[in-house]
């Protein structure tokens, strides 16, 4: 994988920062390209995606910020929102295996959320179905660096838990 | 800062998307905190459950989202109140003194409030058990 940049998407929130990964030579970061692709009002998915957007500013960063509510504990890998149902509740596996759409995501804290890009999730699992796979694989590795450079301090969390710099207190990061 | 694509996407974004967000996150949250105060695990939850297998066959077939009977279910099995619907209710003093409050939290209370004197400090005291005046 080239080399991409850690930004902010996001953090006009109370409670939790959102960065996105834009790759080397692309004008759009991938969070964008995500909805973009749904940003039509025509798009038959457009509702779906204004839910999940509504989900990740508000609930997750304005609410309640990134709690296991919203993510599975998974350790060093990117994972979809919305979350993947508990699935001995009934009520709240109906709630997120019927969403349309998946967005991939790593969750470095319950401040601090990296969001990837996405896709229509039209088969059992994300690996399976043909608008997400790439993308889920790709997230694999950009969690993957990410942690990387976490474990070897070349991210840094800033003191208030909100902000990523680099070792030099950049705020623009490439990895 | 604020990605420009969810800066149009919110500003387009209709009340009623918001407002089904935020109750889908408020129930998800509180379903989880109600399993820990009780200190069931979501399968001790799915187990009682699984008594009755129509309900749950219903369930998993039926609708995507929560449904009344649903909620219903979940707060019989849990014991508490998950979906708080605001009600009107009147209060009226005896000396002529009549007001209509929304109630927010319909938990058990004296409804037969007597308002002897008329005080508007006595209504405020009323309103202060959390109910907002409409």
């Amino acid at each position: 994988m080239n080399t991409f940049a850690l930004e902010i998407w996001f953090d006009e929130t109370s409670l939790c920062s959102f960065y996105t990964v834009r790759k080397d030579g692309f004008e759009d970061n991938e969070t964008d390209l995500f909805f973009k692709k749904f940003e039509d009002e025509d798009n038959q998915y457009n509702n779906s995606a204004q839910e999940l957007l509504y989900l990740i500013v508000n609930s997750i960063g304005d609410v309640y910020g990134a709690t296991d509510d919203f993510f599975d504990r998974i350790e060093n890998k990117a994972q979809a929102l919305p979350p993947k149902p508990k699935k001995w509740i009934p009520e709240i596996k109906e709630l997120g295996i019927h969403f349309p759409l998946r967005l991939l995501c790593f969750r470095i804290s319950e401040s601090i959320v990296v969001l990837f890009n996405g896709g229509i999730k039209d088969q059992r699992t994300e690996q399976e179905s043909k608008d997400l796979s790439i993308n889920f694989y790709e997230a694999q590795e950009f969690a993957k660096r990410i942690v990387e450079a976490l474990r070897d301090k070349t991210i840094l969390i800033s003191e208030n838990g909100r902000i990523l710099t680099d070792f030099q207190n950049n705020t623009d990061i490439i990895l | 800062m604020k990605s420009k694509v969810a800066e149009r996407m919110l500003a387009k974004m209709p009340n009623d998307v918001k407002i089904f967000v935020d109750k889908y996150a408020d129930i998800v949250v509180r379903i989880n905190l109600l399993l820990k105060e009780k200190g069931f695990t979501q399968k001790d939850l799915a187990e009682k459950m699984e008594k009755k297998p129509s309900e749950i066959s219903k369930w998993l077939n039926g609708e995507h989202n929560f449904t009344i009977r649903s909620i219903a279910k979940l707060e019989a099995e849990l014991g508490e109140t998950i979906l708080y619907v605001p009600r009107r209710q009147l209060f009226q003093s005896e000396v002529g003194h009549k007001t209509v409050m929304t109630v927010c939290r319909n938990d058990q209370f004296n409804k037969n409030v007597q308002f002897t004197d008329g005080n508007s400090t006595k209504i405020q005291k009323v309103a202060s058990l959390s109910l907002a005046i409409s």
